[in-house]
């Protein structure tokens, strides 16, 4: 097949993916609440179902817990279903079936079976959105032995990993930062190239300090990261991207020859994949260390509502001070 | 009466614009506040706009099936009876980060959300790295130590660490403060003792740089600390027997050439990280001689050639050559085994350090008349008192003894 390249969002990049599975794979299944004849809340399956069919791409009733009960049923009998949840602030009723089947299918029938199923969220806040749709739970997800979680932060990755995530044998629960939706376009080349999960991606090389960062945040991330340069403040980007399971290796590379490691999440402090990471680099890396590690992050509070988001979410000043901190402190 | 002019507010998801699907108004008709005025197509789905006035449409902007940016006029209105502009007049909906309560509010009737939308490239790689880069040599300090280490002003690059993995501990650093600038090769800050608190400031002078032949000691030394498992042997070696004229350090050498041949693995080169070791034919013997800059080493060849007269001619040379500092670079590089004569000033015994890859070095204290017993009474002779250390790591303890026993034999014999 000819490879077609353009710019485009990541929300395309999703539907492209999705596109390219349903097409190369017959054993892919779309659904969701609005997903069919609509296209999704988001417009993520635009167009799918007009091109696949009523019986590959459907609508289903408003009910988490079924629609994630339906991915597990489907992928234990051969198929690989991608199952949409609205707003991951909806997940809740769907985690039953996460932790109790999808989670351990694969132990509970000693191998005979595996979950090949992708369950997708639009997570995460910006958008000025009502209660619980601007959440980031994807520490939830990254606790549960079994699942893996993905977050995606530009076209192009988008695309190999929703690719991958589809691909994989075991149930990948897939969270999209919708408020980098249509933030940006990108060259995203329609070949049904997947990236590898449990991959970090580095953006930026650099010597002074490794900023590590996934989703949504890697915008103001990088963005410090260009201010600071101007300082003469050398920053290394990582994007975790895969929470679970996380690529420590190239994390604790980075770690260690900077000695500095500022973590930047959206996810509320305690008990998130950034403690995680720290943990991690404690255990493994302490003795590289030259500064203690900092996490810039949401707080322990409830989501706000839409006229104190931005006071939560994670600003450039925010994390340009907690890099300075941390050159300053060897 | 005003004419009000209402913006297309943003309906969610963060589209930049709606379709007009269906109009429930036309122009003139009345219009009550919370009424539809027209059902447009969202991201999520075909929605009715609600008049946000009561009064009289007087003007519509789009037909049905257009295609609206938000925030760009869509309605007319006639409002009855308003006289308050203020209040009448549609605000544009909220920017992403406008954060005035009165304008976000009116959005939230109809909206779930504001999402910010560009068609800015992202010009963006990513680097998958999953081979290790290696380190970059920077020491690795546990916190305490890098503490400690700021604390005393203490470099951590210069500290010799003793910790698991080469990691520095906070003992490593004090150690290093207390004896930093004579172990490190470019201790640069030396913090002078606290002061008590009765104590006037005391001037200790100025550090200077180590350079020239003490730099090289200090390197060869440090490196010798690292890697030899040196040690030594002591003994004596009665020359009351000489005849009258022997040129002692011509003398010494041979008996050192004699050791050397009867366990010629002290003699050698040993290379503990590719477990190698170089038995050598020929004795290049490295002669430690005293100068006011520190400590030279030239090295003379082949001295398992060369008899009494040629030997005391070339000791006579390198040790001109030495005080004068002609000796060639490549002249002290090399040596077999080492010589230090220190006993020409003082001291009798010593353990003399191994320079790597070599594995011997011998060590000569001052000539002295002893009280030696002897069969039938007391005598007094003249004795050598020999220091030998070897690498325990290349040389087995029997074979120094074999050697220094070689070495005693040759210089006892009369001549």
């Amino acid at each position: 097949m000819a490879e077609k390249s353009h710019k485009i969002t990541m929300l395309e990049a999703i539907t492209q993916a999705m596109a390219w599975e349903l097409e190369h794979d017959d054993s892919v299944v779309v659904f969701g609440e609005d997903v069919g004849a609509n296209g999704g809340v988001f417009r993520a399956t635009d167009g799918l179902q007009k091109r696949f069919g009523e019986e590959r791409v459907f609508d289903t009733p408003l009910a988490e817990a079924m629609i994630a009960g339906l991915c597990v049923g489907a992928a234990a009998q051969g198929l690989k279903p991608v199952g949409e949840i609205q707003f991951s602030g909806f997940m809740y009723p769907a985690v039953d079936q996460l932790v109790s089947h999808a989670s351990r299918l694969r132990t509970r029938t000693r191998g005979r079976l595996t979950c090949p199923m992708v369950l997708r969220a639009p997570s995460g806040g910006g958008i000025h959105a009502p209660e619980h749709h601007s959440e980031s739970m994807e520490a939830m997800y990254a606790h549960i032995p079994g699942l893996k979680v993905v977050m995606p932060s530009s076209p192009r990755r988008a695309y190999g990993l929703l690719l991958a995530a589809i691909r994989d044998p075991d149930p990948v629960v897939f969270l999209e930062p919708k408020r980098i939706y249509r933030i940006t376009k990108q060259d995203v080349p329609d070949d049904g190239e997947a990236l590898p999960l449990e991959t970090c991606f580095v953006l930026r090389e650099g010597s002074d300090v490794t900023l590590v960062s996934w989703g949504a945040m890697m915008h103001e991330t990088l963005k410090t990261a260009n201010e600071l340069a101007n300082e003469g403040i050398d920053c290394e980007v990582i994007d975790a991207a895969c929470l679970k399971p996380l690529d420590m290796e190239t994390i604790l590379e980075s770690v260690e020859r900077t000695g500095r490691l500022v973590i930047v999440a959206e996810e509320p402090r305690s008990c998130g994949v950034g403690a995680e990471i720290a943990a991690e680099v404690a255990e493994k890396a302490l003795f590289s260390l030259r500064a203690p590690i900092e996490r810039v992050s949401g707080y322990d509070t409830v989501m706000p509502l839409f006229r104190l988001e931005y006071e939560y979410l994670p600003s450039v000043s925010r994390i340009k001070a907690a890099v300075k901190r941390s050159m300053e402190a060897e | 009466m005003a004419i009000t002019t209402f913006d297309l507010p943003d309906l969610g998801e963060g589209l930049a614009d709606a379709e007009i699907v269906t109009w429930h108004v036309k122009e003139g008709d009345k219009i009550e506040t919370g009424d539809p005025l027209a059902a447009v197509e969202t991201a999520k789905a075909v929605v009715d706009v609600p008049s946000p006035y009561t009064g009289s449409i007087a003007k519509l902007y789009a037909k049905e099936g257009d295609v609206v940016d938000v925030h760009t006029p869509l309605v007319d209105f006639e409002v009855e009876g308003e006289g308050d502009s203020k209040s009448a007049k549609s605000k544009p909906a909220a920017k992403k980060a406008e954060k005035k309560s009165e304008e976000v509010r009116e959005d939230s009737g109809t909206v779930v959300g504001a999402m910010p939308a560009s068609s800015e490239d992202l010009e963006q790689e990513h680097i998958i790295r999953r081979k290790p880069k290696g380190g970059n040599g920077r020491p690795k300090a546990a916190p305490t130590a890098r503490a400690k280490a700021k604390e005393l002003g203490v470099d951590l690059s210069q500290v010799a660490a003793t910790g698991h993995r080469g990691q520095i501990t906070a003992a490593d650093v004090e150690k290093h403060a207390a004896t930093g600038p004579s172990a490190a090769p470019s201790q640069t800050k030396m913090p002078p003792p606290a002061p008590s608190a009765t104590a006037k400031p005391v001037n200790y002078g100025k550090a200077e740089p180590i350079r020239g032949p003490r730099r090289a000691m200090v390197q060869s030394m440090t490196q010798s600390r690292d890697l030899v498992m040196p040690t030594s042997l002591f003994d004596d070696a009665d020359i009351h027997y000489w005849q009258p004229g022997q040129d002692i350090t011509a003398r010494i050498v041979r008996a050192l050439v004699a050791g050397c041949r009867a366990e010629p693995c002290l003699n050698a080169w040993f290379d503990g990280e590719a477990m190698t070791r170089t038995i050598h034919k020929h004795v290049d013997l490295a002669l430690a001689v005293d100068t006011p800059d520190g400590l030279i080493v030239p090295v003379m060849r082949g001295v398992d050639t060369m008899n009494g007269d040629i030997l005391r001619h070339e000791l006579n040379r390198v040790k001109i050559a030495t005080r004068e500092r002609t000796v060639n670079p490549q002249d002290m590089q090399n040596p077999t085994i080492t010589l230090s004569n220190f006993g020409m000033m003082a001291g009798r015994y010593a353990s003399p350090v191994i320079v790597p890859p070599q594995v011997t070095i011998v060590g000569t204290g001052g000539i002295r008349h002893d009280v030696v017993p002897v069969m039938g009474g007391i005598e007094t002779h003249k004795r050598i008192p020999l220091s030998l250390t070897f690498d325990h790591r290349a040389v087995t303890g029997g074979e120094a003894c074999r050697f220094l026993a070689a070495m005693i034999k040759d210089l006892q014999h009369p001549f």
